[in-house]
């Protein structure tokens, strides 16, 4: 296998791991817990290296892991205290610890060849050249086997857990209630989690480990409310970024895991701007198209209660509700368009079909039923706002 | 150096001078408005505008070419607000939530500041050494200006902070009221954004982007646990914050090897904990005191209501029992004795308790408090 296939596998797992835990953090809401992880982690692996002088080593990876749970179970005992909400917690907790993990860093530079660098950024184009020798012979990158272990046992898991997860991520009272102890659960995602980030830090850095986790299932959330569905999308979101990311750096002879983080938020500013009912232009339109459609009910709503003529001018509107011009032609065109009403010589009248879209309004308006406008909307209306 | 050497020099030395100087000034600056950023709970608002800023540093190199600290911190400044802008419009305008858009702009403005960095560095350009300090962030690298510079932002914000000092606090409290009392809820909002933005923007050179929340929010979070006080708050947290650079950077001058910024951070820490711990009103020692004493009340409570339920039944209230039919109650120990002999509400002869006409009456108020 040559170096480009193998910094392009090793890239493929990477972002596959953090994909699925990513999904569901994003979901619990705890998508900033991977980014204090990937910080706090840092004395962990530095202590791990002093030991093991290995940055490969499993010892080194348990370590790392187990300060990644402590700073979860540190960000839950500060919150507990009920002294700061949790997002300070999050921001005092990890901050402190890779402070730490710096200053043991710099008061042992002679002895260690690690660098902050190195673990905040990471290098992928290195990792083919350190390889794991199995009695002498080249079995393949070293971490392309560390990824692999924990991408199997995260997806192993994934399956086996696959219900629990599901219900305790959407309603943890029913989790808890149906036996699964959402705390092992947390746990465990911590755990997963944390055991990823210290996998994933070497090839990508601790920060982008955090984009790989995050943006994927930022992307899929945006595009499906199904939890599989999400699962699938973002792991293809990931991967694709991944490879695009490593075709990119390579053009442009830059960093790998700064180009992979570049193409996955395009991705995601493509679909945070075009996805179909969830991106910011559909729901920009909508609003527009609420607007309007409100304010053509305020419209039908007033020439119900007024039979006077003077009430009932074109130009009356510009005066007394007092819409701009343009407004108020937008809500005239679209209530003449859906028939609702009738402009004889600058007069409006409703017609019978508005005469009845606006009493089941004003009983709509009165019980106040949410979903119920909508439909009654898609009954009447041939043209919307 | 000695931590004496230090103090001795600090006024003397040029360096030592600038840069704590320098540190003081962020740490004040950072922990006056780091208060808002806590109570308007966005907190890790500074950790992803920080990381926010290091594509506009980047960018701003590969525009002018120069490494004039005043332009890039421009472009930080410029990149990060764009960021704070996209979080607010994500957050508004789709169904994802604070923490993923948060997320989301750190890391990917971060990702596309370290693609444009390491472009930077394969360019044929040998002026561009020294972008990563923003990294991590060199105290020792602050000159004479930057430390201007921080001052004159520090007073521009405490005068606009006076200016709209109650606009800040209403719409801090109640958002909702302030729009109805008819202010500018939008301008004020984004005024009180710009200058933490700007802050935490300030603070890139000396701390760097990675410890820049912890210095926005440790200063902050250790004021809180002293007073519920706006105004005292944001002095307490600039005051903390001030001692925080002034001690860290004591701590790494007299250290090999030690960089300024996490040192400051863990000092800011050490603020935070031990106000966590001995704060009088909402500090965990204090409050785990009062929970022992209201225990202790109640157990006393709980001996005396089971006397007095003896003593009801004797026509003379001061009637004496054995003091060992109280041993298989489980308010009673020999202190709480003790405590009920004290207050005069219960008489020990020998083995025997009796009540008084005091412990009577107390007893029979106890459940009919005002």
């Amino acid at each position: 296998m040559d170096a480009q296939l193998e910094i392009q596998l090793i890239a493929t797992v990477v972002a596959i791991a953090c994909a699925i835990p990513g999904v569901f953090l994003v979901l619990r809401k705890m998508a900033l817990i991977s980014d204090a992880i990937s910080h706090s982690i840092l004395p962990g692996i530095v202590i791990g290296f002093f030991i093991t002088e290995d940055l490969n080593s499993p010892l080194l990876i348990l370590l790392a892991a187990v300060t990644g749970v402590i700073t979860v179970v540190l960000v839950e005992a500060i919150q507990k205290t009920g002294l700061v909400k949790e997002d300070t917690a999050i921001g005092l907790v990890f901050p402190a610890l890779f402070s730490i993990g710096v200053i043991l860093i710099a008061k042992n530079a002679n002895d260690v060849h690690l660098d902050v660098d190195a673990v905040l950024l990471g290098e992928l184009a290195f990792a083919p050249f350190d390889r794991l020798i199995i009695s002498g012979i080249d079995v393949g990158p070293k971490s392309l086997w560390v990824m692999g272990g924990i991408l199997l046992a995260t997806v192993g898991m994934l399956f086996a857990f696959f219900k629990e997860l599901k219900v305790s991520t959407f309603d943890a009272g029913l989790s808890a209630a149906l036996g699964f102890s959402p705390v092992v659960l947390h746990y465990g995602l911590m755990t997963v989690s944390s055991v990823t980030v210290v996998g994933a830090f070497e090839a990508v850095g601790a920060v982008l480990v955090v984009a790989l986790m995050i943006a994927p299932a930022a992307t899929a959330y945006l595009l499906t409310s199904d939890l599989k569905k999400m699962l699938v999308l973002s792991v293809i979101f990931g991967v694709t970024s991944a490879i695009a990311g490593y075709w990119m750096a390579h053009f442009l002879d830059a960093s790998i895991s700064g180009s992979m983080t570049t193409v996955l938020g395009l991705v995601f500013l493509t679909v945070y701007l075009f996805a179909p009912s969830k991106g910011l232009i559909a729901v920009m339109y909508r609003q527009k198209q609420q607007r309007t459609e409100v304010s053509l009910l305020t419209f039908l709503l007033h020439l119900n209660n007024h039979d006077e003529e003077s009430e009932r001018r074109v130009q009356h509107l510009n005066e007394h509700i007092n819409w701009q011009k343009v407004r108020s032609k937008t809500v005239l065109d679209l209530a003449q368009k859906n028939n609702l009403i009738a402009i004889e010589n600058d007069l409006v009248t409703l017609t019978s079909k508005g005469k009845e879209f606006t009493d089941l309004a004003l009983e709509y308006i009165i019980t106040n039923k949410d979903e119920k406008i909508e439909h009654m909307k898609d009954d009447f209306f041939l043209f919307r706002g | 150096m000695e931590l004496s050497d230090y103090f001795s020099q600090v006024f003397s030395d040029y360096t030592l001078r600038t840069i704590t100087l320098g540190t003081a000034i962020l740490g004040a600056i950072c922990g006056m408005l780091g208060s808002f950023a806590v109570l308007r709970k966005q907190s890790l608002l500074g950790d992803a505008i920080s990381h926010a800023a290091l594509p506009g540093i980047a960018i701003a190199f590969l525009i002018t070419g120069t490494k004039d600290t005043n332009v890039l911190l421009l472009g930080a400044l410029v990149s990060g607000l764009i960021g704070t802008f996209w979080i607010r419009g994500m957050i508004t305008k789709t169904h994802l939530k604070s923490d993923t858009a948060l997320g989301l702009v750190l890391s990917l403005f971060f990702g596309f500041g370290m693609l444009l960095l390491t472009y930077i560095q394969k360019q044929p350009n040998a002026n561009q050494a020294g972008l990563d300090k923003y990294l991590f962030g060199q105290a020792a690298t602050l000159v004479e200006s930057d430390v201007w510079l921080m001052a004159i932002v520090t007073s521009v914000c405490l005068v606009v902070l006076l200016l709209f000092w109650k606009e800040f606090k209403i719409l801090l409290f109640d958002a909702d009221y302030t729009k109805t009392l008819g202010f500018n809820t939008r301008f004020i909002d984004v005024l009180i954004t710009f200058f933490i933005v700007l802050a935490i923007v300030l603070g890139l050179q000396t701390v760097g982007v990675v410890l820049m929340s912890a210095m926005l929010l440790a200063p902050a979070a250790a004021a809180r646990q002293w007073t519920n006080k706006l105004s005292v708050m944001i002095v307490l947290a600039a005051i903390f914050g001030a001692f925080s650079g002034v001690f860290g950077t004591a701590i790494s001058a007299s250290q090999n090897n030690l960089s300024t910024g996490p040192v400051i951070v863990l000092v800011a820490g050490v603020f935070v904990l031990f106000s966590f711990v001995f704060s009088p009103g909402r500090g965990i020692l204090f409050k785990q005191l009062r929970v022992y004493q209201n225990r202790r009340d109640l157990k006393l409570q709980k001996t005396l209501q089971f006397m007095f339920d003896i003593a009801r039944t004797h026509e003379d209230i001061s009637h004496p029992h054995a003091i060992r039919i109280l041993n298989n109650f489980q308010g009673y120990t020999k202190a709480t004795l003790q405590e009920l002999i004290e207050k005069d509400w219960v008489s020990v002869s020998g083995q025997n308790w009796s009540m008084t006409e005091k412990g009577y009456d107390a007893a029979q108020n106890l459940y009919n408090k005002n």
